[in-house]
């Protein structure tokens, strides 16, 4: 058998049960064999029938295992692909919430087939489109009798207190997932939420008193046998569960009229200019050769134009940086059916970074991004003054990114960029639309371009030169 | 807070020295000694007021029935280990 060693995904280490390899540019997982128990019974009891037919877990196929995985597999499983990776901080509140309410509602499931989620990480959640669905096709152990929820304490770090804080303090607060990789600390929680959230029954239980619990007993050590004498009944499983799902579904949160969610009504912008700009946003995606698979709208807003570039694509992955934009950008595509936008949240000027052990765990967005069509609208102004970018970086910055680039030049005529500088002194001789075309057209070559009727601003549809990438 | 105190020591108790029913536990996931006292804590509580509400249900299931004559309903509180062919409610 050859050695998997080379393709492993850096991710995936923690768990004994298996791994995901790359062979020939195809994902499989390997299933080792001291997993082969709960795999067969996952199999045999109908779970994993049941949970990829309601679309919860993703589906996979067995494939011979006689040239790839390593000595220790029992079997060797190719997962259906997902388009793109996305993490819980590039999420809204909603998707957390929805990923969240996946999450249990598989692990009861699960109990119903004698069976129980062994951890509950909510990097085991990957969305297709606004569908949220589990890709650790391990994750699943025997459920003995008695036994307590050993991935309770993980489901509330990773999913009940972020979502209690974005609910009862911030919303930004999720990005405090991205600098706690297993989760929000509940201590933290405990310390930042309201004290009225101790009035509620779920969170004084499940976050407070946890967090209390957790303290209390830091320094005490269970033994392997004296935790094989604890006991939690079938029902008080079924009532923890139950009871971590009210507590979620309690939470929610108003997108409020932000600048950027509420983007298109506060501006100045023409009906008549919305939709040329609209029509033309149509053609340029059509004139893309080959068809692109997947989109990135980088500063989507609330996916007004994602949903024009996903009549000619398979997934648009739609990212703006405002959290209501987002929210508002989800809920419309959950309420629509729609399944070919995936809504995240992203700050361009500060993409998310490689975290996790040796930088590797959870990838970088550049190592994400590569090679797409990219739609840039409306966005070069806050690059370029906002986030004081010289035009060139920005164009390479694209370079890297985008096969096919459409992107708006908003001149400082425009309303929008005088809005930006009247606070400000104007530091940017070079920002102009000859400017701007002396910086993209060092490594890009323009395919069509047409300024946007009843406004100063000019759309392109430029192609990355040969040998720029 | 002190009397949370109280109940965590009661439940770590319970859980240390009570030496009940062996269960076998393999995970490569730490529960978290605290976040495993608390579970038992929590989950016994809520697993009595659970089964009040199902004895309850069931209670007045008995009487709908004894009322309309119908046919027997199921128990709410069966698991399906128990009795696999019961959906579960």
């Amino acid at each position: 058998m050859a050695g998997a060693g080379n393709g492993v995904l850096a991710s995936s280490f923690r768990d004994p049960s298996g791994f995901l390899f790359i062979e020939n540019d195809t994902l499989y997982r390997q299933v080792n064999k001291v997993y082969q128990q709960d795999y067969d019974l996952l199999i045999n009891s109908g779970l994993l029938q049941k949970l990829v037919a309601c679309r919860l877990l993703i589906p996979h196929q067995e494939v011979a295992r006689e040239r790839i995985g390593t000595d220790a597999a029992y079997r060797i499983i190719r997962p259906d692909i997902i388009h793109y990776i996305s993490y819980p901080y590039e999420w809204c509140f909603s998707q957390l919430k929805d990923a969240a309410l996946t999450t249990l509602q598989i692990q009861k499931t699960a109990l119903e087939h004698g069976m129980s989620l062994k951890d509950a990480s909510a990097y085991n959640i990957q969305f297709i489109g606004s569908r949220p669905l589990l890709i650790d096709t391990l994750s699943f152990e025997s459920y003995q009798k008695g036994k307590p929820w050993v991935a309770y304490r993980q489901f509330c770090q990773h999913f009940l207190a972020p979502l209690a804080l974005m609910s009862y303090c911030d919303v930004r607060l999720n990005q405090l997932l991205q600098t706690n990789i297993d989760g929000v600390p509940l201590d933290m929680a405990s310390c930042l939420l309201p004290k009225r959230t101790r009035l509620k029954f779920s969170l004084f239980t499940h976050i407070h008193l946890h967090a209390r619990s957790q303290k209390r007993y830091a320094d005490v050590a269970i033994s392997p046998a004296k935790r094989k004498t604890a006991r939690v009944s079938e029902l008080g499983l079924r009532a923890l569960v139950e009871s971590l799902e009210s507590a979620i579904k309690k939470l929610s949160w108003k997108a409020a009229d932000t600048e950027w969610g509420n983007y298109y009504a506060a501006t100045n912008y023409a009906d008549a200019a919305m939709e040329h700009k609209k029509k033309l946003v149509d053609e340029f995606v059509a004139m893309i050769s080959p068809a692109p698979a997947r989109i990135q709208d980088l500063g989507a807003n609330t996916g007004v134009f994602s949903q024009i570039a996903a009549r000619h694509c398979d997934t648009v992955i739609s990212q703006d940086v405002d959290p209501s934009a987002v929210e508002q950008n989800y809920r419309r595509c959950v309420d629509s059916g729609e399944k070919g936008i995936l809504p995240l949240q992203l700050d361009l000027t500060t993409p998310s970074p490689g975290i996790g052990w040796a930088n590797a765990e959870r990838m970088a967005f550049m190592d994400r991004i590569s090679t797409d069509t990219v739609l840039a609208l409306a966005l070069i102004h806050h690059l370029a003054i906002s986030n004081n970018l010289p035009l060139p970086k920005v164009a390479d910055f694209f370079r890297q990114i985008a096969a096919y680039l459409l992107i708006e030049f908003v001149p400082k005529s425009d309303s929008q960029v005088k809005r930006l500088l009247t606070t400000r002194e104007d530091i940017f001789p070079e920002y102009t639309q000859q400017g701007f075309e002396a910086a993209f057209m060092q490594c890009f070559t323009v395919v069509r371009q047409a300024q946007i009727e009843s406004s100063d601003r000019v759309l392109y549809l430029l192609r990355r030169s040969d040998g720029c990438r | 807070m002190e009397k949370s105190s109280k109940l965590l020591s009661f439940a770590a108790i319970v859980l240390l020295v009570g030496g009940m029913f062996p269960v076998q536990a393999y995970a490569y996931l730490d529960p978290g000694t605290g976040s495993f006292v608390l579970q038992m804590l929590v989950a016994g509580l809520l697993g009595a007021m659970l089964y009040v509400k199902l004895a309850w249900a069931n209670l007045k299931l008995f009487f709908s029935r004894l009322l309309s004559k119908s046919a027997a309903p199921e128990s709410l509180l069966d698991t399906p280990e128990e009795k696999p062919e019961h959906k579960r409610q």
